[in-house]
């Protein structure tokens, strides 16, 4: 009988077989003992929940109806019990705007994002992939956008997809068509990074014998790149997505407050520091409280971001 | 090492011109520059037609770029508004080094921009040397004296400062010393332009005004390359050589800024090379916060009045930058490193 | 060995650093603060968020430099504070009694003051008029408005002191542009800028344009740093009484912001163009605000496109039901603190209005009925009106200024009460006033509401976007008549007034013009936008005029 039932005296004995080693642990779990220790990336998460909850769960406190009341009567007043964050130049409650605002500007970074994901997987993939001349027509075009500091080229296009899109109407509120512009403006200008990580990842993992295995057994390309390859460089992956999410919620903050970002009433955080600038000594909870959630959630990304890294590769130097 | 540079020049060629095709395209959509003019009411629908006709933009997009590319002195051009193109062009296109006139002013587009390069140029070169001089004191010290109190402080604050947004360090940087300083009675920093101009443009007056601009330029960047030279300073000094170093008993600074530094330092040089489109990002809302009459600025307003010409040219002058600044990175890095080699 | 050369590279980069900055940058030697104690030379401070395109007054359209004409430039006349004109080149105005103006209005004769001269002490003559009228029409130069020589036949000098200009048919505005006001053109010097077009074939790329050392008005130009500031010195040869200010200083500054910040410590001494949420904190640091009626107001056109426009505008009730159901009095006293009045058309204040027009009241119970009248009821009591199976939703655009923006989403609101749905937008300004040819939304009629600011040409009633002729179409793609509205009554009536040369006979018509637009509702107005400009306490005799709003210059004086 194979009972496993550990004799008491000696040690060495009571290693059996199947204890001599703990069970393997899978990729995640292992991640997320390493950054279960980092604790500034735990810090990030409460912060960062924290902060989620406020944006959406705020819609249980107040209704949109509530951000978007005028009150031109009452403009302009700082911080009280009634208006813990003040109004603003028409009265508009502050506390309100920055919890819708947040959806927004949260929904940006996490669509923007996706945007990037996509396209940069797909591009650095496929360089990384074939190499050769299409690896370098693609990367050849890599550069050209990497070329144009992002302010410009963000500024330029998003004068000129402008007007493109009309107002939508969604789950019965009413978004400028100005936000879909912005996630699309920051996707494809955000890209390049992606893409060269992917790339460089691709280019050392393709000569790996489990590539050359799957292509002995007949394995499409599609196959060898999505459900090998990919998976395997999934690290860098994860943690620049993590991280671009920070910098798409900056990069909406810096494009309003030139005054091209998402169109009013439709308010984000970078849009309600926009006007804000003219009352910097007169009227500070204006921009403080929008600037405040913006740097919070984009740290509380970063330290993510982070402990991610750590976790994920503790070799890995990326810059 | 030569074939190498110049291949990649080479290579950059078909790059600028597709960049300068793809914005010139994008430029087309972004307004009418002849709107309004910078004047506050709609131009008279006659002078629309007619400036619209004397300034070219009623050609096709592409046989603008084409003049813009290679100026229209071989073509002719309507002047007087018949239909009948009679009088030759004057432009010579970018190709023989003639970037046009601007559409707001009617000024050589490389006077507009040469007026306001040398400005940005200060507060960029400035931004430069304190990013790398403080970084490197700041990292050194930070990973040196690893877990420490002080180290602690330093890391949770290039955090902070490295994720907020350049704009609101800037804001708050002037609430604090500008607005509230002279509130409280304490000498207080400037917050608008270059210099007073009654005191002139002295060099005192410069570096005063200097001050909030390239601390707000600076801050983020010093943040980012701290952590990293602490993270590449720690990881050389765990290595074996370090520790054969000290075994032989070689004086600590030796070990510190000879031997760890020097091979922990290496990528940050060509980090800094490639962050010259960062800090030329950084200067836009920089320039526009605090009034420095720099290049940003320039970029802002003529992107508002839809001035093609001055647009193209900066965009077009910091691309073969950024291009030049990319090789001089890799050729840098080969020659600081020997194990690297291109071919 | 490698590490000395990156240290060294590092040390160098900080050297060059320092010594950069140690050294001036290559410009001009600096402006050393003067030997003379101030007391002695007054300068008056400007404080412009704007800064100059370029300093020609044919090629601008910028007010920033346009306000600046009395400064550095000369025309026929100036207009004073109660927008009478003042003779200025000439001797005096023409009118049908002195002869300076024909019998069937077309022939206007300007008779040139003997003392006349430029900086330089060359004398200006007709000879200056009559180059400036053909810089104006020469085909090589892209001037910004032709008007209105292009409505002339020609412009002839019999003789050194008189110019007679030929319109084709009598024009009743030219008081306000003939050589005169801010759309109209101030005078180039013949003898600089001759051999400028003689060589290049076009005074676009003249010096002169950015540093107009030769000037004909009280100051003279003597800089001008681009980004930095701008410096005009009294004009020692000036024909005229010597201003008793010495120097003009202007600087530019980012935004309003620090436009008001400088006013306040008194480190400027005149500002413009600032929100009137300023005005308190202003005049409590003892800036005194001064107003000029340059015939602006801020209003609503109203779509009545009859293809493109929606088919709810065309019925009066509707517009009408907008106007009683927007409390517009309310909007003026808080966001722009009472310091402007809700205007009914943009004639008020002048003897051109209908007297009998008073602005539309708030009235939410009229509109409602209104639009009940008009069939549009709330039958699903989801809060918006419809008729036909079509909800009343109007599309209501404008540009990206914070009051407009604020604007927008209070009349929303409000309007909402009376269920009528607004949906916002909103542009660049470079954007939004596009023309029909690149589809600008206040252009194509794709708007329902438009809101911007607009005067007509102040002090001339006269304007164009009323005009059928101005619609903007696949034939006609420059035209800036945003409302799209043609009938042959209204049109009859602007083309008559363009020629009645006689003041009585024009007011008449005037009266009717404004009316219609009153009681039609083609135009619902928001607030009235004077200039207004700060002058710090030091600055004395200070009087504004609406067209030309520094015609007095050379009286201000600062107190000490």
């Amino acid at each position: 009988m194979e009972e496993t039932v550990p004799p008491s005296s000696s040690p060495i004995a009571s290693l059996l077989p199947d204890e001599l080693e703990a069970p393997p642990l899978s990729l995640g779990q292992l991640t997320w003992r390493r950054f279960r220790r980092h604790k500034m990336a735990i810090f990030g998460v409460v912060t960062l929940v924290f902060m989620v909850f406020y944006a959406f769960g705020g819609m249980l406190f107040f209704s949109e109806a509530d951000a978007n009341h005028t009150e031109t009567g009452a403009r302009l007043q700082p911080p009280s019990a009634e208006h813990p964050f003040g109004t603003d130049t028409i009265g508009r409650d502050i506390l309100a705007r920055t919890i819708y605002g947040g959806q927004i500007s949260i929904m940006i970074g996490l669509t923007a994002m996706l945007v990037e994901l996509f396209i940069g997987v797909s591009i650095g993939s496929l360089a990384g992939f074939f190499g050769g001349k299409v690896d370098s027509f693609l990367m050849r075009f890599t550069e050209a956008v990497l070329v144009i500091p992002q302010i410009f080229l963000l500024l330029v296009m998003a004068k000129y997809f402008a007007q493109s899109i009309p107002n939508i109407e969604m789950l019965g509120r009413t978004f400028s068509g100005s936000v879909v512009v912005i996630i699309f403006v920051i996707g494809i200008t955000t890209w390049p990074y992606l893409a060269r990580i992917v790339r460089s990842s691709f280019l050392s993992m393709k000569e790996n014998d489990f590539v050359l295995a799957a292509r002995a057994t007949g394995a499409s390309t599609r196959d060898i790149i999505l459900r090998h390859i990919l998976p395997n460089s999934i690290a860098p992956i994860i943690v620049a997505g993590t991280l671009s999410v920070a910098a798409a919620i900056t990069l909406e903050a810096y494009i309003s407050f030139l005054g091209m970002g998402v169109r009013p009433p439709t308010a984000t955080w970078g849009n309600m520091l926009e006007g804000a600038y003219n009352y910097i000594d007169t009227a500070w909870w204006l921009w403080f409280f929008p600037g405040m959630l913006i740097a919070l959630i984009v740290l509380a990304i970063n330290f993510i971001g982070d402990g991610l890294r750590d976790a994920l590769d503790p070799h890995s130097r990326a810059v | 090492m030569t074939r190498y540079i110049i291949r990649r020049l080479l290579q950059a060629i078909p790059l600028l011109f597709i960049i300068s095709l793809i914005i010139f395209i994008m430029m087309q959509n972004m307004g009418d520059p002849v709107a309004t003019m910078g004047g506050r009411r709609v131009t008279r629908s006659e002078d629309r037609i007619r400036l619209t006709r004397q300034l070219g933009l009623d050609k096709p997009v592409i046989v603008q770029y084409l003049y813009w590319l290679v100026g229209n002195d071989w073509a002719k051009t309507d002047m007087d508004g018949d239909g009948v193109a009679e009088t030759p062009g004057k432009r010579k296109g970018v190709l023989r080094g003639d970037f046009g006139l601007s559409l707001v002013n009617r000024k050589p587009v490389t006077q507009v921009i040469g007026e306001r390069l040398p400005n940005t140029l200060l507060l960029m070169l400035v931004a430069e040397a304190i990013i790398i001089s403080v970084a490197l004191l700041v990292g050194i010290y930070s990973a040196l004296h690893q877990y420490t109190a002080l180290d602690n402080v330093i890391t949770t604050s290039t955090f902070i400062f490295y994720s907020m947004p350049v704009f609101f360090f800037a804001l708050l940087a002037m609430y604090i010393f500008a607005v509230n300083f002279k509130a409280w009675g304490l000498p207080y920093l400037p917050t608008v332009g270059m210099f007073e101009p009654e005191a002139g443009k002295s060099a005192s007056q410069v570096a005063w005004h200097m001050i909030l601009p390239v601390a707000t330029l600076s801050f983020g960047f010093i943040a980012g390359y701290s952590r990293y030279i602490r993270s590449t300073m720690l990881e050389a000094m765990g290595q074996d050589y370090i520790r054969t170093a000290k075994a032989k008993g070689l004086p600590r600074p030796q070990i510190v800024y000879i031997h760890a530094l020097k091979n922990a330092a290496l990528p940050i040089v060509t980090l800094i090379a490639l962050d010259l489109p960062f800090l030329l990002g950084g200067a836009i809302v920089t320039e526009r916060i605090f009034g420095w009459p720099g290049m940003g600025r320039l970029f802002l307003d003529h992107v508002d009045r839809s001035d093609t010409p001055v647009v193209m040219g900066i965009l077009m002058m910091i691309a073969v930058a950024v291009i030049i600044f990319q090789i001089i990175a890799d050729v840098l890095y080969a020659w600081l490193d020997p194990r690297i080699h291109y071919k | 060995m490698k590490n000395r050369r990156l240290f060294s590279f590092l040390v160098s980069l900080v050297v060059i650093a320092a010594f950069l900055a140690a050294c001036t940058p290559a410009a001009p030697a600096t402006e050393e603060p003067t030997a003379e104690p101030t007391a002695e030379r007054k300068v008056a401070t400007f404080i412009w968020t704007q800064e100059y395109d370029t300093l020609n007054p044919l090629y601008t359209n910028m007010w920033f430099v346009t306000v600046l004409y009395p400064i550095y430039t000369c025309q026929a006349w100036w207009f004073d504070d109660q927008n009478n004109p003042v003779p200025y080149l000439v001797t005096e105005i023409p009118s049908k009694d002195n002869g300076g103006i024909s019998e069937d209005g077309r022939i206007i004769t300007l008779k040139l003051r003997d003392d006349i001269q430029w900086s330089d002490a060359t004398p200006i003559t007709s000879a200056d008029f009559k180059f400036t009228y053909d810089m104006v029409m020469a085909d090589g130069n892209a001037v910004s408005s032709r008007a209105p020589f292009d409505l002339t036949e020609s412009l002839e000098t019999p003789d050194e002191r008189t110019v007679v200009v030929t319109f084709t048919e009598p024009f009743a505005p030219w008081l306000a542009r003939l050589f005169a006001g801010q759309s109209g053109a101030a005078l180039l010097p013949a003898h600089i800028l001759q051999p400028v077009f003689d060589e290049n074939g076009t005074i676009d790329t003249a010096e002169w344009n950015k540093a107009p050392t030769v000037g004909c008005g009280p100051f003279v130009f003597q800089e001008w740093e681009s980004g930095s500031f701008a410096r005009f010195v009294v004009n020692e040869n000036y024909w005229g009484p010597r201003p008793k200010i010495d120097e003009l200083f202007f600087r530019f500054v980012p935004d309003d912001a620090s436009q008001v910040a400088a006013l306040k410590a008194g480190d400027g001494d005149v500002g413009t163009f600032f929100a009137m949420s300023d005005m308190p904190e202003l005049e409590a640091a003892g800036v005194v605000i001064m107003k000029s009626l340059s015939g602006y107001n801020e209003g609503w056109y109203i779509n009545q496109h009859p293809e493109k426009g929606n088919p709810a505008l065309q019925d009066v009730r509707v517009r009408q039901a907008l106007a009683y159901g927007f409390n517009r009095q309310k909007l003026v006293d808080d966001l722009l603190l009472g310091r402007a009045a809700v205007p009914a058309t943009d004639w008020d204040n002048t003897s051109w209005e209908d007297p009998s027009i008073e602005p539309y009241t708030y009235d939410p119970e009229k509109a409602k009925a209104l639009l009940e009248e008009a069939g549009w009821v709330d039958s699903n009591g989801d809060g918006v009106r419809e008729k036909d199976g079509v909800d009343l939703v109007l599309k209501y655009g404008t540009t990206n200024r914070e009051v407009r923006q604020d604007t927008q989403a209070v009349a929303q609101q409000e309007l909402a009460e009376v269920g009528i749905k607004l949906e916002l937008l909103s542009f660049d300004s470079d954007i939004f006033f596009a023309s029909y040819a690149e589809d600008g939304p206040s252009a194509n009629f794709s708007l329902d509401i438009i809101e911007y600011s607009d005067s007509p040409d102040a002090p001339d009633p006269n304007s164009v976007v009323w005009r059928c002729a101005e619609i903007p179409s696949d034939e006609n793609p420059a035209g800036v008549n945003p409302t799209g509205f043609c009938d042959e009554e209204f049109e009859a009536l602007w083309a008559k007034q363009e020629t009645q040369v006689d003041v009585a006979e024009r007011q008449q018509t005037f009266h009717q013009i404004t009316k219609m637009i009153f009681e039609k509702a083609f135009w619902i107005g928001l607030w009235q936008d004077p200039d207004y400009f700060g002058f710090s306490s030091r600055i004395i005799n200070v009087k504004m005029s609406g067209a030309t709003p520094f015609f007095n210059v050379v009286e201000w004086d600062i107190a000490q």
